[in-house]
């Protein structure tokens, strides 16, 4: 019974992964290994449709994942399915916490046109009138939870219209310098005429149109132009630092390790007006999605 | 039995995956090899005492090469297609094209 529960999960992680490199190529094909979307409540799978839950709060807190990650980042170690959104359940009462899973590699506008669609089907079938809806978006999840607002309210979708907080942990609003440097490299090695230097830019070209919009941070339909952040919401940025010493060189180099401060605030973005922003130097990346510092500011802000 | 089919679903995803790694992997692999070695033998190839020689070898490493890497991408053609995951059609019933080409 061990071993098959471990081997399902890392089956869940290969998928992850695998998505997160190949997800649009895996799902074209038909592929097995690509992650469908998935909603999950208390660890159990949350059918939109249908949703069945012994006591649903008037307050959804939807958590979302980055890149090649699973709904389990969130989780604190060795404390299995408490996260920052149980957390706030437990503070806010009459609040369900909820979790997504979804193929990160896909094009992050069609995550977030499914996304808005699904929301949209749970809030309608919701057991009880949703007052309030909470988007916990790490990484990539937070240019989600963008995506997601923008089709939703496009749409013309009833949960768009209620009280909204959407809080950006770690997300590269204005692109990740690993994607960024994929991206340069990948064109300038297939620039030279020599065929093992292309053989590598043609792999680094292999990444998924989900790593691509994450180089400049695009979360819209190609042709659509910059969208400011959803009016009516309220909108929080979280970002990481490696070292302690906010001014460290290598802060100012890796950021997060993935993610720049500057971007994680979306300092480039125009018209942007963030409701609070917050800083943990000495938290990298991952951690970010899980660190009791970050959870103590979002009970500030949320609660 | 869902669980048993999903389960089935993913490992011939996964062989799907590895079958196609193994045959791009191999083309790949063969353009670097042989460009490499083509930097030595266009060395070679200037000088005027070796250049008979020489080109015989290349021929020969080439077409050993050449052989090899297609033996293996042959395997991982034959892998994708035991696996015999079918592309996914869209809306419409055609097949994405664009994306299938992607490998």
């Amino acid at each position: 019974m061990v071993f098959s529960v471990s081997a399902g999960k890392i089956q869940q992680h290969i998928s992850a992964i695998a998505s997160g490199f190949l997800g649009d190529w895996l799902e074209a094909r038909g592929n097995g290994l690509a992650v469908p979307m998935t909603l999950f409540a208390g660890g159990k799978v949350l059918n939109a449709g249908h949703p069945e839950l012994a006591e649903p709060g008037s307050t959804l807190c939807l958590s979302l994942h980055g890149l090649m990650e699973l709904e389990s980042v969130w989780d604190f170690p060795g404390r299995d399915e408490e996260h920052y959104g149980s957390q706030l359940a437990q503070t806010l009462g009459d609040t369900t916490a909820l979790k997504l899973r979804f193929n990160s590699g896909r094009p992050i506008y069609r995550n977030g046109q499914d996304l808005a669609d699904l929301i949209e089907r749970l809030v309608m079938n919701w057991p009880v009138p949703v007052k309030r809806l909470i988007f916990l978006g790490h990484s990539m999840g937070g240019l989600l939870i963008r995506s997601a607002c923008y089709y939703g309210s496009a749409k013309g979708h009833s949960w768009a219209g209620k009280s909204l907080d959407c809080v950006y942990i770690g997300s590269p609003h204005d692109g990740s310098w690993l994607a960024i440097g994929a991206h340069k490299a990948a064109s300038q090695l297939n620039k030279v005429p020599r065929d093992y230097v292309k053989v590598v830019g043609e792999v680094i070209d292999l990444r998924s149109e989900g790593i691509r919009n994450l180089s400049r941070g695009e979360v819209f339909e190609p042709g659509t132009e910059e969208q400011p952040l959803l009016s009516g919401a309220r909108h929080f940025a979280v970002s990481g630092a490696i070292m302690r010493a906010e001014r460290h060189l290598v802060n100012a180099w890796f950021g997060d390790a993935l993610v720049h401060r500057s971007s994680a605030h979306g300092a480039r973005r125009k018209g942007w007006e963030l409701t609070a922003k917050a800083s943990f130097p000495g938290v990298d990346h991952v951690r970010l999605a899980h660190h009791p510092m970050v959870s103590k500011q979002i009970q500030e802000w949320l609660v | 039995m869902t669980h048993i089919n999903s389960n089935l679903q993913w490992w011939r995803g996964l062989a799907d995956v590895l079958g196609h790694g193994l045959q791009h992997g191999a083309t790949k692999l063969k353009r670097v090899h042989l460009s490499v070695a083509d930097e030595t033998f266009r060395a070679l190839d200037a000088i005027p005492v070796v250049r008979p020689v020489n080109r015989t070898v290349r021929a020969c490493h080439h077409g050993i090469s050449k052989l090899s890497y297609s033996s293996v991408s042959c395997a991982g053609r034959l892998v994708v297609e035991l696996a015999g995951v079918s592309p996914s059609q869209t809306a419409d019933g055609s097949v994405d094209e664009e994306m299938m080409n992607k490998s």
